[in-house]
């Protein structure tokens, strides 16, 4: 992480990118009869016409486990030339895009992601003869992930596993509780409350969390992202084009993966050598706005633990105070988070409680926002998004979004 | 690290292949696997800077020597990570109704090291970041590996 600034802080596509389209495939833990495919045809369609787009516009296609072959045939596209299949998660299909994009490969992307309930998610889907078949082909996530682990044993620690050891690892340095952890899952089912697309929308108490039926200790059911079937896409283009489509640009402002040389999840060395770190570094020196002009935040909480790390992986505190950081931005009134009286944070309901899809609900809830579309959550003039997908390793990744003015 | 070389592992693919069938077993951590079924726990280290490696890879990343052979650890460690899965896919050996502990042990062989393992012998839920811990190996039935667990140490 020594690079020159100079070097980190090169970002010739600043504002020249933007989000025009968004589609979705409304989330559900209780949809039959659909496929991962036919859940990502929808949300493309939806975000085609969104756009006010043709499917002739479309020359490029951005996907990962259903193929962006698959969905060009699927959709008839007649001609891209630019396609790419990044492992998840979404930050990965949003810098291709950019990249492609800025770059003349191609000129608008369609981009997606889906979740789709495997059979060991849940009983219901379990119960759903065709899921058994759904993964028949498609590489496990260890490969996905691109972590490169060979053995899947019962003492590996990778996935979730991992997540909840370094989950429990951080409660322990720093003396925490699980309310910190609680926290997170309480902000996030709050404001799906305000969110008709989010699966989760009752109440949930911290005395309700605290009783959560333990998974991987110290993580509960209420700490995991909930499997749904559905999904989101996106238009990317240019920001010149942008400006004759029918919505408000959402332009991207800097964009960035980040890893360090951890090969698998138990060598990562701390908190502070995580993929996160190289996100918030790269991101800051290539931005010309501060954390402080952050209107909303979306941090990644497919575990809640990376939510807490990201407050201080992005500068809202130092490391190890993110439990402290947002239990004094706790409005104990509004059962939420919201920084400095002012910040929201995953205004959704998240991975937790609008429902896991690897960091797409996070994007499409910022576009939404920043376009002015959140409806009853819309934060007033919401004009920069934070968006920071993925977790410690293989997958952190940093967002800054803006209007277009 | 030990001051005698490893005792060369012989070339068994054919029994390594069938002893872990979920495994992608290959030509850079044949050697690990090898060593499980002779309850040797062998991880790579670089013979030219020492530095150790884990998961087992082709070269050693500190220098990008080649020469990097699997020895033998000494088995001694303390607790980083721990958690206790409550549940998860049926295997051998494991027992998620009493929860079964899953922690990574940082080898005092050199700092960040760290292996993924079990503790056996007391209750999962007394098992902790920074208790000291040594290697014992758990049979765990007819066609199954050894499987390298770890102790609180005494
Ligand atoms: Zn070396």
């Amino acid at each position: 992480m020594s690079a020159s600034r100079d070097r980190i802080a090169r970002n010739p596509a600043r504002d020249q990118v933007a989000i025009v389209g968004i589609g979705r495939s409304p989330y559900s833990r209780d949809r039959d009869g659909c496929s991962p495919g036919s859940l990502v045809l929808e949300a493309c369609i939806d975000a085609v016409g969104d756009a006010g787009l043709a499917k002739e516009d479309i020359d490029g296609l951005i996907g990962s486990t259903v193929s962006a072959q698959w969905v060009q045939a699927a959709l008839g596209i007649p001609a891209v030339s630019y396609f790419a299949n990044p492992p998840i998660i979404i930050g990965n299909q949003l810098v291709a895009a950019v990249g492609a994009v800025h770059s003349g490969v191609c000129d608008t992307v369609l981009m997606y992601h889906h979740g789709y309930r495997l059979p060991w998610a849940s009983r219901r889907a379990a119960q759903d003869p065709m899921r058994r078949r759904s993964t028949v082909g498609v590489a496990d996530p260890r490969s996905w992930w691109g972590t490169g682990h060979n053995d899947p044993g019962s003492n590996s620690l990778f996935g979730s596993s991992a997540y909840a050891a370094w989950a429990g690892r951080y409660l322990h340095d720093y003396g925490y509780g699980r309310e910190s952890l609680g926290h997170i899952a309480l902000n996030s089912r709050t404001n799906a409350a305000s969110n008709p697309g989010a699966v989760y929308r009752e109440p949930l108490t911290m005395d309700a969390y605290l009783d959560g039926r333990m998974v991987r200790d110290p993580l509960t059911v209420y700490d995991m992202d909930i499997p749904v079937d559905g999904a989101d896409a996106f238009i990317v283009t240019t920001a010149e084009r942008a400006r004759d489509l029918p919505h408000p640009s959402v332009l991207v402002h800097a964009a960035t993966l980040g890893h360090t040389d951890y090969g698998s999840e138990e060598q990562l060395r701390d908190l502070d050598h995580s993929g996160q770190v190289v996100v918030a570094e790269r991101l800051w020196a290539r931005s010309e706005v501060e954390l402080a002009d952050v209107d909303v935040f979306y941090p990644y909480e497919g575990f809640s633990n990376i939510a807490l790390a990201w407050f201080e992986s992005v500068g809202y505190c130092g490391r190890g105070e993110g439990g402290e950081f947002v239990a004094d931005h706790w409005i104990e009134a509004e059962q939420r988070i919201v920084i400095e009286g002012r910040i929201p944070v995953n205004t959704h309901g998240g991975s937790l409680s609008e429902g896991g899809t690897q960091g797409a609900g996070h994007l499409r809830e910022a576009c939404m926002q920043l376009r002015g579309a959140a409806g009853s959550r819309q934060v007033d003039d919401a004009r920069v998004a934070l968006v920071t997908p993925g977790g410690f390793y293989f997958n952190s990744q940093g967002l800054i979004l803006r209007t277009d003015i | 690290m030990s001051d005698d070389p490893a005792e060369p592992v012989a070339d068994r693919s054919a029994e390594l292949l069938s002893a872990f069938p979920g495994v992608r077993v290959d030509p850079d951590n044949a050697a690990y696997y090898s060593g499980l079924l002779e309850r040797r726990l062998l991880l790579n280290q670089c013979t030219g800077c020492e530095t150790w490696h884990h998961p087992p890879r082709p070269i050693c990343p500190a220098c990008w020597s080649t020469d990097v052979s699997a020895q033998d650890i000494q088995g001694s460690g303390t607790v980083a990570l721990v958690t206790i899965l409550r549940q998860g896919p049926r295997q051998p050996g494991v027992d998620y109704e009493g929860g079964h502990v899953l922690v990574a042990v940082e080898l005092d062989e050199q700092s960040g090291l760290r292996v993924p393992g079990t503790v056996v012998g007391v209750p999962a839920e007394e098992v902790a970041v920074g208790d000291r811990v040594q290697l014992v190996w758990t049979d765990i039935g007819d066609g199954v590996a050894p499987r390298p667990d770890f102790e609180l140490a005494q």
